[in-house]
């Protein structure tokens, strides 16, 4: 038996060994092409924003009005950290001295049950919607119903925007009719010093998972979508700080409830409704406004969010199969959406099956340890480089970890991101990806410590 | 297999990556923190020089030396920011001083520079000096829609006759994407723009004509108004909307009567629109029709001739009581959720 499979894994071995790698450095190649995108990209930006005068959006009475829309459950420890479950409202009614209210909406979009509806004494824009419960994409729904401004912000309850944030996002929707969506940057906040709702300092966190994450969420944004805004634009917008025209949503049909991939489900649906039906469709990447947010420090509630997320990708990909190479869908259908379904969907898939079989090569004696380490390195070297070449881009941009304590451990934290961590995420996509398949739905639990003032190191 | 010299090859390229952008990573770290300490320690003594020079209205030569042998950089950033916080004499000052150092003959050939960039740094600093300089008045039509954005935000501080019909133009050039900085410095321009705009919205009945009315209602002068009758007959939806408020803005019986007749257009924005401008001019007398909107079939007509039923008073309640035991279920429905809003609410 063990012969067979020896000669199994020689064989695929020899066969497969260099498509893996030709696939690793093809989309490491691809994404050294995203990274010159992206540098082109960011210095046209920078040019484009330094010295303007953004105050003159606050005063207009031409300036687009913006409804935040943010669904919180089981946040009481991010609004308060009193530590009780299932409280949110009555910790928003202490804290925000929240009084009942009545108000005209329409029922756009089918929902469930709205409860109750209170507006702030203390912060009259507060306006607190008490639903049953219907997930996420069906409380920002009831948010559609009830915003007034013409763009709507759709944020997670826990994450939070710098003071000039949203000025920043809007930009695009003054400089172009076409605009539909823009999103923003998201940082991770583990770490940094947090007081009154507000990033007071920032810090690269020393905890190892929170540590790479910083890293990974450097690379995702500021290459991953700002080299897409320059190639043919985006299909992702965070659903932790997203700006989407209120009426384009509400004529798609707002968010669908029965995926777990609903923010980047509505963005797709726009930009192929743009094509089919015509009307805005430019979804932009803004890289300068951000938003923090708190990211898993352990690997229980890492793995099921990056599950989550891969199940979102593949039922996303699914749904709108149809505009996979169809020119009718232009730059999107032709090289965006591929690029998600064979980078994003299937690189975990190819990853995996390069590791299982080099370990099964190096059990069975069919690979020496000298090659099996030189293979390894290899096929993560260029993802490693990359990744230093991210931190180059932010450190010429925004420079937001500024000591040398941050640019060290930036730098560790990317060498470290492929020995372990990367492995794990490629078996929680996988994963994900199986579940997905096995038709699985639902969204698994985050658990929150909410932003205690932690101090940052000096 | 794959041969290990291939591999050795291409590990060897990776390293030589990774070393590279490493080392600029740290390096350009050091740079930074370099330049930060310089920049400060210069910023503080152009600041001071500076604040003397605008503050106390002394031309003392030796702080103009001091600036004067700051970098550019440098001095761009101290003018422009003490800039944002100066009006009338101080601003005054500051221009002599910006003349005196060099900033604005740099700007002004930053603006003829051939790259937008170069173009959009110039007209940057010349807005927020409020230099009336002709080179920006060109910039109105760049081929760059950030440099006409920002050129239109100059254009506020100079409310000439010239610079006003250039942003017209604007408004009727379907190219531009600097429709909002071109119609917000209109608006900041004030009642100034009340003729060359009523003489525009004369002649324009297309988009353009749309954004005219926009910022013709935030002025809501009388003289707009054959306009603004004439542009509510117009095809365009999104003119006929506009046309709507701006009657709504200027009021009296004319615009009141074509309000009237509005709010049985085909489309239901207009119908929205121009009940909800009857309701700005409480107008009781439109009472009836605006109870007869409660019936409309889009839910933001309805809400709209609802809301202004509440704000013209003891008729329009009395209409929407009525509407309350009448056949039509969405006419109740929406009556009955006007009534029960808070007094503050309504309107």
């Amino acid at each position: 038996m063990r012969e067979i499979i020896a000669a199994f894994v020689t064989q695929f071995l020899v066969k497969g060994q260099f498509a893996v790698l030709l696939y690793f450095l093809a989309v490491n190649g691809w994404y050294l092409v995203l990274l010159v995108s992206s540098l082109l990209e960011l210095r046209r930006h920078m040019l484009l924003i330094a010295d303007e005068s953004r105050h003159l959006l606050l005063s207009s009475t031409l300036s687009p009005t913006i409804s935040i829309l943010a669904p919180a459950y089981n946040e009481e420890a991010t609004i308060e950290t009193d530590g009780s479950k299932d409280r949110t409202v009555q910790v928003l009614i202490e804290k925000f001295d929240l009084v009942p209210v009545k108000t005209i909406y329409e029922r756009n979009i089918q929902t469930k049950l709205v409860r109750s509806l209170y507006r702030s004494s203390t912060y009259p824009g507060l306006v607190v919607v008490d639903k049953e419960n219907g997930g996420k994409a069906d409380a920002l729904n009831v948010g559609l119903s009830f915003a007034r401004g013409e763009l709507v912000c759709a944020m997670d309850a826990d994450t939070l925007i710098e003071a000039d944030g949203l000025q920043r996002m809007v930009r695009p929707f003054l400089y172009s009719t076409d605009v539909v969506a823009t999103g923003g940057t998201i940082r991770v906040v583990n770490g940094s010093l947090v007081k009154h709702g507000r990033v007071q300092k920032t810090a690269v966190p020393s905890h190892l998972l929170a540590g790479i994450q910083v890293v990974e969420y450097l690379r995702a944004f500021l290459f991953g979508r700002l080299g897409w805004n320059r190639l043919g634009g985006n299909i992702i917008i965070s659903g932790a700080f997203g700006l989407f025209q209120r009426e384009a949503v509400l004529q798609a049909g707002g968010y669908l409830h029965d995926t777990v991939g609903e923010d980047m489900e509505l963005v797709v649906r726009l930009k192929r409704l743009s094509y089919e039906r015509g009307g805005p469709g430019k979804i932009a990447f803004v890289p300068d406004p951000v938003a923090w947010t708190e990211v898993p420090e352990t690997t229980k509630v890492l793995g099921r969010q990056r599950d989550r997320w891969h199940r979102g990708l593949a039922d996303v990909l699914w749904r709108h199969r149809r505009m996979l190479f169809n020119p009718r869908y232009g730059v999107t259908g032709l090289f965006v959406y591929p690029y998600y379904a064979f980078v994003e969907l299937l690189a975990p898939v190819i990853e995996a099956v390069g590791l299982v079989s080099l370990v099964l090569g190096l059990a069975l004696g069919v690979v020496d340890w000298n090659f099996a380490g030189l293979f390894y390195l290899t096929a993560y070297g260029l993802g490693t480089a990359l990744t230093a070449f991210t931190l180059i881009l932010e450190d010429l941009s925004f420079h937001r970890y500024n000591t040398f304590r941050d640019r060290a451990l930036l730098f560790w934290w990317a060498l470290l991101e492929n020995m372990g961590y990367r492995q794990l995420t490629v078996y929680w996509r996988v994963r994900g990806l199986w579940r997905f398949l096995r038709g699985r739905k639902e969204w698994g639990t985050m658990e929150r410590k909410g932003f205690r003032p932690v101090t940052a190191p000096s | 297999m794959v041969s290990e010299r291939l591999l050795n090859i291409i590990m060897l390229i990776e390293v030589a990556l990774l070393a590279l952008a490493v080392s600029l990573f740290f390096l350009h770290g050091v740079w930074l923190h370099l330049t930060a300490r310089r920049m400060d320690r210069l910023s503080k003594t152009g600041r001071e020089s500076l604040a003397r020079l605008v503050m106390r209205g002394i031309v003392n030569v030796e702080d103009i030396e001091v600036l004067k042998n700051l970098p550019p950089d440098v001095q761009n950033i101290t003018v422009l920011e003490i800039s944002r916080s100066l009006s009338g004499a101080g601003k005054e000052r500051l221009r002599f001083v910006a003349q005196q150092v060099g900033v604005v003959d740099r700007a002004r050939a930053l603006c003829q520079h051939r790259r937008w960039t170069h173009r959009l740094r110039g007209a940057r600093i010349l807005s927020g000096l409020d230099i009336p300089d002709p080179l920006v008045l060109k910039l109105l039509a760049d081929r760059h829609p950030a440099v006409r954005a920002q050129a239109a935000e100059w254009a506020a501080a100079q409310p000439s006759v010239e610079v006003i019909s250039a942003m017209l133009e604007l408004l009727a050039d379907p190219a531009t994407q600097a429709r909002f900085a071109v119609q917000n410095a209109l608006l900041r321009m004030g009642n100034v723009i009340a003729g060359p705009l009523s003489t525009f919205l004369e002649t324009h009945s297309d988009r353009a004509a749309g954004a005219g009315l926009r910022v013709a209602e935030s002025v809501a002068e009388p003289r707009f108004l054959t306009s603004a009758l004439r542009l509510s007959h117009a095809e365009n939806i999104g003119v006929r909307e506009a046309a709507a408020k701006l009657l709504g803005a200027i009021a009296g019986a004319e615009a009141a009567a074509r309000l009237v007749e509005m709010l049985a257009d085909s489309d239901s924005h207009v119908r929205a629109a121009a009940a909800s401008a009857l309701g700005r001019m409480h107008y009781w007398q439109a009472g009836s029709q605006l109870a007869e909107r409660l019936r409309d079939p889009r839910w933001r007509v309805r809400r709209e001739a609802g809301l202004a039923l509440r704000a013209i008073g003891a008729p329009g309640t009395l209409l929407l009581r009525r509407a309350l035991k009448g056949d039509d279920r969405f006419a109740a429905d929406m009556a009955q959720q006007v009534l029960d809003l808070p007094e503050a609410a309504a309107g």
